[in-house]
Order: C-alpha cells, then sequence, then structure tokens
C-alpha cells in the first residue's frame, strides 16, 4: 500500500484546488466577509451582561442594523453601544429577554419598523421565532460552540468562499446545489434575495456599495420587500403593544431608559407602511403610551430627503449620516449623555 | 465536541502530538488520553461529566467485587446495583419525560386529574453508548467471561475514550481494556489509513448527509399536510441515505481517530442497504449495538434454547427495547417492532418457503429488504404517528393528489444519490474498503482524497450535531 504518495497527491491536489476555489470567486465578484449568524449575535449578547448604566443596547431590526452606525455614535457620545437588532424580527422577543434576565438598568434603543414591531407575538411566526431563537441559542451555547466561533473568525476574515450566506449569494455547496433548477415542478414566489450589507465583529453593519450604484440590484430587493408586503399578515397591535408596554414599566421601575426610534424608508416601501400601519394610529399610539423619547425621521428636516436605494435602508455614507445627526439631536434632548472626555 | 468542527481540528491536533511525543511514559499518556476525553465531552457541557464519573466508578467497584465474589447472591446485588445506575440514569434523562407523559394519559383515561408540568431534562449526550458499554463489562464480569481491568485508569480510558465516547461504535471490555496494557504507537500506513477513513467519515456527514440529503428529508417530514407519492418516497428515501451516511460517518470517523493512535475499533456497518432479507440487515447495521443486544438481551430472554414461540417473544421483545433504546418515543417502538415482525416473517419463510438465493434473485432480495427498511424509517424520522400514517398512505400510492413540496431537482438528485449508494453497497458487500484501496492505484486514492476533502471544505458544515447524539 503506498499510502504516502496518496497523502501527497491528496495534499497537493487539495491546497491547489482550493486555492483556485478562492480566486475564482474573488474574480467574480466576493470578498472575505463575517457572517451576522447567531454566535456573533451571542458574543454581543453577552456583552450586555457587564453592561453598565452609562450604556446602550441597540435593538430593532435591520433597519437599526444599517442605519444606525457604532462609529459615528462612538464619536458623537464617547461610548460604543451594543448592537442586538436582527434582521426580519420584531425587536420584543429581545427586549423582554434583557428586562427578564439581566439587571441592566442603561438605555435601549428600538427600532420601530411598524411592520415588526407591530407584527406579533405569536411564538412561531418568524418576526418572533428568529430573534427568540438567537435569545434560546444564547443561554444554550456550549464551550465547544464558542470555541469553533471565535476559531472561524479569522478564516471568515481571510477566505471569500467562506460565507453562510444563502439564495443567489449563497457559496456553501448546498446552496450551490441549490440554484440548479430542473422546470419548476412547485412555483417558489420569492424573488431572487441579494446579501447587501456587510457586517463587522462587532456587528456594525454597513450597506454594499453594489446596492447604491447598481439600480437592477437595488431593484431585485425591492421585489423582495414588495413579496413581503403583499404576503404579509395583518398587524397586532393590541398584543405587541400590550406586551412592550408591561416590559417597559419593569424597565422604568428599576431605573431603565427607552428610546423610540423610527428609521427612515422611502419609495413604494414607504408608501405600503402608511397605508397599512398609519403613524397616527400604530407609532404616534406607541409612542403616547410609552411616554418614553421618541424620534421620527419625517420630524427632523435633515432627515425628510433621505432616499434608501432599496427603499428601506440607508446607504452607508447617510447611515453615518443620520446617526451623528441622530446622536447630536438626542443628546441636545437629553435623551442620551455624551461621556467623552477631550 | 463534534467531530465536524474547528475546535475538534485543534483539539486533535494537541493529543496527537502530546501522544507522540517523547516526553510521556505510556501511563502517563493513557492519563493525557483520559484527561482530553473529558475536555472532548465536558466542551459540550461540563457538569454532566460528573455522570461519567459515577458510571465509572459503579462498574469499576461492581467489576472488582465480582472478580472476587463467589456468594451468588452478594454476585446477583453488584450486578444489580451497576444495572440500577446505569438503566437509572437513562430511566431518568432519557425517559423521565415519556414515562410522566404515559403515566399521565393512563391516570387520565381512568378520569384521575393529573397534570404535572414537563421535567427540563438535559440528555447527556451519548448517555444511551456509555451506559450500554459500562454495563456490559460488568454483565460479562458477573458471567466470568471477562477479566478485571488491571487499573482504574485503564477501566477509566476504556469507557470515556473519546473517538467512541458519544456515539459508539460500543466496544466490549474484551476488545478494547486490553489494547490499553501495553504501549500502542499507529505505523505510518495506520496513521495514513486512520487520517483516510476520518476524512470519508467527515465527507459522509458533511458532504452527503447534511449537504446533499438532510434538506429533503426535513422538508418532507416536517411537513404536516398529506403528501404527492414522489414527495413522499423522496423524503424517506433521503432520510434513509442521511441517517446511514450520518451514522456510518460518525463510526467511520471514530475507527479512523482510535487508528490514528494505534487503537483498533470493530466495524460498525457493512453496506447494510444491500442487504440479504432482515438478519442480514442486522449484521451490518449498527452492529456492535445489535450483538450486544442479542449477548446481553435476546440470549438471557432464551433465544433460540425453549423453542419456536419464547424464541420469536425474545426476538420480538428485543427490538421493541431496541426501538426505545434509540429514543423516548412510541414511534420508536414501533419501529423496533416492524423489525421484529420482518425477522420473525423471515425466520417463517425460511423454514416453509426455503429458496437459495443466487446472484439474479439475489439483487431483487437486496431491494426488497431496502425498501422494506425504508417504510420501517418512516416511523424512526416522523415525530407523531399521523404524520407517519400520511407518509405510508402516500408513499402506497393512495393520495393522488397530494401536496408537491419539492423541486424536480431534488427528486432526481435524492434517486441519484441513493441509487449510487444501494448500488455501492451492492458492489461492496463481500469486500472491505482496504481490500479494494489495496487494489486502487495510488494516485487514484490520492485524487479521491482530495476531491472528499474539498468538497468538505466548500460544504461548509456548521457543525450540525450527528443524529445519533440524540440517542
Amino acid at each position: 500500500m503506498y499510502l504516502k504518495q496518496s497523502l501527497i497527491i491528496a495534499f497537493t491536489l487539495s491546497v491547489i484546488s482550493l486555492g483556485a476555489w478562492e480566486m475564482y470567486w474573488r474574480t467574480q465578484g466576493f470578498y472575505p466577509t463575517i457572517d451576522d449568524n447567531k454566535e456573533l449575535w451571542a458574543t454581543q449578547r453577552a456583552r450586555a451582561e457587564k453592561a453598565t448604566s452609562e450604556d446602550v443596547l441597540l435593538m430593532g431590526s435591520s433597519r437599526v442594523l444599517f442605519d444606525i452606525q457604532l462609529d459615528e455614535w462612538e464619536k458623537e457620545t464617547g461610548k460604543r453601544p451594543i448592537q442586538l437588532a436582527c434582521v426580519g424580527s420584531s425587536p420584543l422577543p429581545v427586549f423582554h429577554d434583557i428586562i427578564e434576565k439581566t439587571g441592566f438598568t442603561g438605555t435601549v434603543l428600538i427600532g420601530v419598523t411598524p411592520g415588526l414591531f407591530f407584527s406579533t407575538t405569536f411564538p412561531k411566526a418568524q418576526p418572533w421565532e428568529w430573534p427568540q431563537s438567537r435569545v434560546d441559542y444564547y443561554y444554550k451555547r456550549t464551550y465547544a460552540q464558542r470555541l469553533n466561533h471565535a476559531l472561524s473568525l479569522p478564516l471568515q476574515e481571510n477566505f471569500a468562499f467562506l460565507s453562510e450566506d444563502e439564495g443567489i449569494d449563497g457559496l456553501k455547496l448546498k446552496e450551490l446545489i441549490g440554484k440548479i433548477k430542473v422546470g419548476e415542478r412547485v412555483p417558489d414566489p420569492m424573488p431572487p434575495f441579494h446579501e447587501f450589507g456587510v457586517i463587522a465583529k462587532d456587528r456594525n453593519l454597513k450597506m454594499k456599495e453594489i446596492a447604491v450604484t447598481d439600480t437592477t440590484y437595488a431593484n431585485s430587493i425591492k421585489k423582495v420587500w414588495m413579496f413581503f408586503g403583499k404576503g404579509a399578515p395583518p398587524p397586532d397591535k393590541g398584543a405587541t403593544m400590550t406586551f412592550f408596554l408591561k416590559d417597559l414599566e419593569k424597565f422604568k421601575a428599576r431605573g431603565g431608559k427607552v428610546i423610540l426610534v423610527r428609521c427612515p424608508s422611502s419609495g413604494g416601501l414607504r408608501m405600503g407602511e402608511n397605508l397599512g400601519l398609519p403613524r397616527s394610529e400604530f407609532y404616534d399610539d406607541l409612542v403616547q403610551k410609552a411616554q418614553v423619547k421618541s424620534y421620527h425621521f419625517e420630524d427632523y428636516a435633515q432627515f425628510k430627503n433621505l432616499e434608501c436605494p432599496e427603499w428601506s435602508h440607508l446607504s452607508a455614507n447617510d447611515a453615518q449620516f443620520f446617526t451623528s445627526e441622530l446622536v447630536k439631536i438626542m443628546l441636545k434632548d437629553g435623551a442620551l449623555t455624551n461621556y467623552k472626555t477631550n | 465536541m463534534l467531530f465536524n468542527s474547528l475546535s475538534f481540528v485543534i483539539f486533535l491536533i494537541v493529543v496527537l502530538i502530546l501522544y507522540y511525543v517523547k516526553l510521556f511514559s505510556w501511563t502517563n499518556k493513557k492519563r493525557m488520553l483520559l484527561f482530553a476525553s473529558y475536555v472532548f465531552y465536558g466542551l459540550w457541557n461540563p457538569p454532566l461529566v460528573v455522570l461519567l464519573w459515577i458510571s465509572t466508578m459503579v462498574d469499576w467497584t461492581a467489576g472488582n467485587k465480582l472478580a472476587k465474589e463467589e456468594n451468588k447472591r452478594i454476585r446477583k446485588l453488584w450486578l444489580l446495583l451497576s444495572m440500577s445506575v446505569n438503566l437509572g440514569f437513562l430511566a431518568f434523562f432519557k425517559y423521565g419525560n415519556f414515562l410522566l407523559e404515559n403515566f399521565t394519559a393512563l391516570v387520565n383515561s381512568v378520569d384521575i386529574y393529573y397534570h404535572p408540568l414537563k421535567m427540563d431534562i438535559i440528555l447527556p449526550m451519548g448517555i444511551s453508548f456509555y451506559t450500554f458499554q459500562t454495563m456490559s463489562y460488568t454483565i460479562d464480569m458477573y458471567n466470568k467471561k471477562n477479566q478485571p481491568a488491571r487499573t482504574f485508569l485503564d477501566f477509566a480510558l476504556y469507557v470515556t475514550f473519546f473517538p467512541q465516547l458519544v456515539a459508539g461504535p460500543i466496544v466490549r471490555a474484551g476488545d478494547l481494556i486490553t489494547q490499553f496494557y501495553e504501549e500502542k504507537k499507529a505505523t505510518v500506513n495506520q496513521f495514513i489509513w486512520g487520517l483516510f477513513l476520518l476524512t470519508i467519515g467527515l465527507f459522509q456527514k458533511v458532504v452527503l448527509a447534511d449537504t446533499l440529503l438532510s434538506k429533503t428529508s426535513d422538508t418532507i417530514f416536517d411537513s404536516t399536510n398529506i403528501l404527492n407519492s414522489w414527495d413522499a418516497w423522496t423524503g424517506t428515501l433521503a432520510f434513509s441515505g442521511q441517517i446511514f451516511f450520518d451514522f456510518a460517518g460518525y463510526s467511520t470517523c471514530a475507527i479512523g481517530i482510535a487508528l490514528m493512535l494505534g487503537i483498533i475499533l470493530p466495524d460498525n456497518f457493512k453496506y447494510p442497504y444491500a442487504s440479504l432479507g432482515f438478519s442480514d440487515f442486522w449484521k451490518r447495521w449498527h452492529i456492535t449495538l445489535s450483538s450486544w443486544l442479542k449477548d446481553y438481551l435476546y440470549i438471557p430472554l432464551g433465544g433460540n434454547r425453549y423453542g419456536v414461540t419464547r424464541m420469536y417473544a425474545a426476538l420480538m421483545v428485543t427490538m421493541l427495547l431496541g426501538g426505545l433504546w434509540h429514543g423516548a418515543a412510541w414511534t420508536f417502538v414501533v419501529w423496533g417492532g416492524l423489525h421484529g415482525t420482518y425477522l420473525i416473517l423471515e425466520r417463517l419463510q425460511r423454514k416453509y418457503i426455503p429458496f437459495t438465493i443466487n446472484k439474479w434473485n439475489g439483487i431483487f432480495l437486496a431491494v426488497l429488504t431496502f425498501t422494506c427498511v425504508n417504510f420501517t424509517w418512516v416511523f424512526f424520522r416522523a415525530r407523531e404517528f399521523l404524520t407517519a400514517k400520511n407518509m405510508l398512505s402516500s408513499m402506497l400510492f393512495m393520495n393522488p393528489d397530494g401536496e408537491k413540496l419539492l423541486q424536480s431537482f431534488d427528486i432526481i438528485k435524492v434517486f441519484t444519490l441513493i441509487s449510487l449508494m444501494f448500488l455501492s453497497h451492492w458492489f461492496m458487500r463481500n469486500t472491505s474498503l482496504k481490500e479494494v484501496s489495496l487494489k486502487t492505484p495510488p494516485w487514484f486514492l490520492g485524487v479521491v482524497w482530495a476531491i472528499m476533502f474539498l468538497l468538505i471544505a466548500i460544504a461548509q458544515g456548521s457543525g450540525e450535531q450527528f443524529i445519533y447524539f440524540q440517542f
């Protein structure tokens, strides 16, 4: 048996083929990125355990992830917030977890994306189940899983082909095979979806430049919002408000502060939101009942004309501007404290 | 810790370095292996290592007492202690809620109002494997078929040896403890072959089970609707492939890793999907469990020593309990019951309609066996009887208007892969990987190895748990 020869051949071919695979995807425009997975979320959730009354936790959906830039926030306040927002999610499960399982008494900024905030409290509904699964993972993760994630980060930062992206941008074997179609036995109404953000280790997310410069790319994302908009069940304002206000009272009672923020949206999505979840009936009612500081982008001249390239999130540059200006407003308003030392 | 994870790669490299550097004596190397095994297990849930310690202590003590004690009554008591502790762990951690649910259903059926809360119990990973392994030691000591382990270290390592700790193979003391008595070191060929087996095992798990089959099987079995026949068959075939590649993949990894340390573990699978009948199937599927059940359950229940009726009863009880070993649900019991029924029917056929198996009817028999096995997998995978009933009716073409869930490509992919799997089992059924590799040119083996490695890397398995860890 000439196993040594086989091993040498296998090793050489593996290195060459893996190198070629990496090069190929780089020539296709892919580059190394970190995955916004449950492990990454859990590392930030763990930071919240040690957060003090000076800290700020960010919660909400993808709009908080894209629109609130941690560098700008830190520049303005001297403190880097902890990013706990999750894409396509209601903020309520994460807020509930912080209220029930920690003694945090600092500030929580909650992004109010009407279609998600007022969506549901049903545990099996996607806007609830997604963030709840991350919360559950945080408590159940093993030491081995933590170690695996720590070891995977340097690899994710250096290899483009290592990516957990799904759909048309997916590079995993499962995703590549999933793209092969032979006829259409079962109709798949979901339009193809691009991953249009790049996340850092501290979960600071920025929109990819291609979503700003390539209209076709941006339009493909708009189609996805339209798809979700058409299929969305009616909001459950009563249950969501009751659930949130109960947690809010508990948080206020122990000295915590909440800030509600309505991030910009534009185009057809904003029209849909205004029709389905009118501001006066949903957002304003929430603010009135919550009795906390609140900021709606429509109320500020500098935000009124911000355009979201794909209707729902700000470009990286606009997000920096939005964060910087929003923080200045909040500082002036006394909603936030400036910890900068000159 | 999972074999298909980055932390395990680092863990294995560290263990191999410490094992092969000339710093330690053999005793210290064994201590290192034992410590590494506890780390391997503890990185999942540290407090549950205590269960391993208790199991080790109890069976070490019981084994030593049984080696010296001649009084039959006292010997029985020591055996009873070992069985109570090990089966007690299983009863509490694995079957606690199942027992409670059934007790509740029973008392409710006679109009007694009793609704206890479900207990929040963590199922310790691999508990069914290591308890069976330690029990086999004590039972063999009781039956005077075994010598006691020479040292506590040897015994503790036998219970905890990390390659096979959480999902087997379930190794008998005589096959493993004795290997620890003298210094073991893999030859270069053994080491490389072990690495090759580890690659094959990971390829089976990460590429074939998780990447190519699991999604199809999950889509079908997670559906609550009545499905089209093509979808039901595709889902079932996908699961039959998934469970084989997942479990055989784990066993192959375990055998490969142990071989890299110079330790030989027994085969656990021998191309089971090309079995000619069900007794052949159980000689090829999860071999170490079926031989455990045969030696420690079927034979003590009477085996074939007390007539045909008693033999069939023993066979059925063994298979029913074997089903329950896999999971705390009645669906697993039905799975075991179906296999028991198949085995009884096969024995009846041999008695009343005997025929010779040749190469012409052999493949037909293998297809028939594989098809019947697929029907049993429905109960194994379905979490509820209603799902199983709906699946079976669809597989029997009783729901022509059933819902379509899968794309054409999924169906083609699964049928192609399962056909290739079946054919490879058929052509390999009388040989072994080792024999085939000896006839294969080294360059070809190297190319195959590289392709498997590349596909594992591209598949990027995100550390999905092996199915058998839950058993």
